[in-house]
């Protein structure tokens, strides 16, 4: 038996037998944080102190299934100001970056499937399923999906600050920005900064 | 054929236009994970301060509209 044990050790060894080793694991993400420049990551980091304990990590762990966003588009405003535009990025761009709102993926495409009757979307449906009105889904639109980790885009919660953010004055307001993560009407949101127009997914809702 | 002129536009999402009858109009993207695209009309006083100041008073008016998509009624929604 001894000898046997002493071969199978030599044939280790040799390389001639493998041992069985630990199974492949995919590595971590890098820290979101760690994708912004430095005015962008000081911005999120005032955020998460804001928001603390709660940061864009556990609410993209947490809300973000998939770790892929999605938001949506009047189809006429994606023609005139990404399409004719020839735009790079999507979003709102100034000196510091192009910044834009976006949705966890499987939130926004759920509620345009249930939206969906006849090969067309309900705006009523779809705006009641956001927590939006109804008038902001009228006629044709566009879904574009991003996945935030092949992208390696920067995402931070979004600030009062950001281009685009409608202060609410009202509770009753249902379509203006309050900090913290999530719109007015409870969907999870986030900031993404540079999101590339090559790199998303693209779907027309009729 | 387009019966407006583009005289601006912007990467923060807004153009201005100027129409047949020689009126302005801005056009802004508003909103946050649902975007849509409003026209506001420039009155008198907003097309003095253009003509007096160009490109950054259409900013500023533009980033007034965002920050209150509705602005005062004078807003219309983009079909």
């Amino acid at each position: 038996m001894k000898k046997i044990v002493a071969l199978f050790w030599v044939l280790v060894a040799s390389g001639c037998v493998t041992t069985p080793s630990a199974p492949p694991t995919t590595p971590a993400p890098e820290p979101l944080i760690a994708r912004c420049d430095a005015t962008q990551a000081q911005l999120s980091r005032e955020a998460d102190q804001r928001a603390s304990p709660y940061t864009i990590e556990k609410h993209i762990a947490e809300k973000f299934p998939g770790r892929q966003v999605s938001w949506l588009m009047k189809d006429s405003a994606y023609q005139t100001f990404v399409v004719q535009t020839n735009a790079k990025n999507f979003g709102r761009c100034n000196d510091t970056g192009c910044y834009l709102f976006a949705a966890p993926a499987s939130v926004i495409q759920k509620a345009v499937q249930d939206s969906m009757k006849d090969g067309t979307h309900d705006p009523a449906v779809l705006g009641k399923a956001l927590g939006l009105p109804a008038k902001n889904f009228e006629g044709t639109l566009r879904m574009m999906t991003l996945d935030l980790d092949a992208s390696g885009v920067c995402v931070r919660l979004p600030v009062d600050s950001d281009p685009g953010v409608w202060k609410c004055t009202s509770a009753e307001d249902t379509d203006c920005f309050k900090f913290g993560g999530f719109t007015s009407g409870g969907v999870p949101e986030v900031m993404v900064i540079n999101a590339p127009v090559a790199q998303a997914r693209v779907e027309e809702i009729r | 054929m387009s019966d407006e002129e583009v005289l601006l536009q912007s990467p923060l999402l807004y153009r201005l236009l100027r129409d047949r009858s020689g009126a302005l109009i801005i056009e802004v993207v508003v909103g946050g994970i649902a975007m849509s695209a409003v026209r506001v009309r420039l009155d008198a006083n907003e097309t003095a301060a253009y003509a007096r100041e160009g490109r950054a008073f259409a900013e500023r008016l533009a980033q007034a509209i965002q920050a209150d998509p509705p602005f005062g009624g004078r807003a219309v929604d983009v079909p």
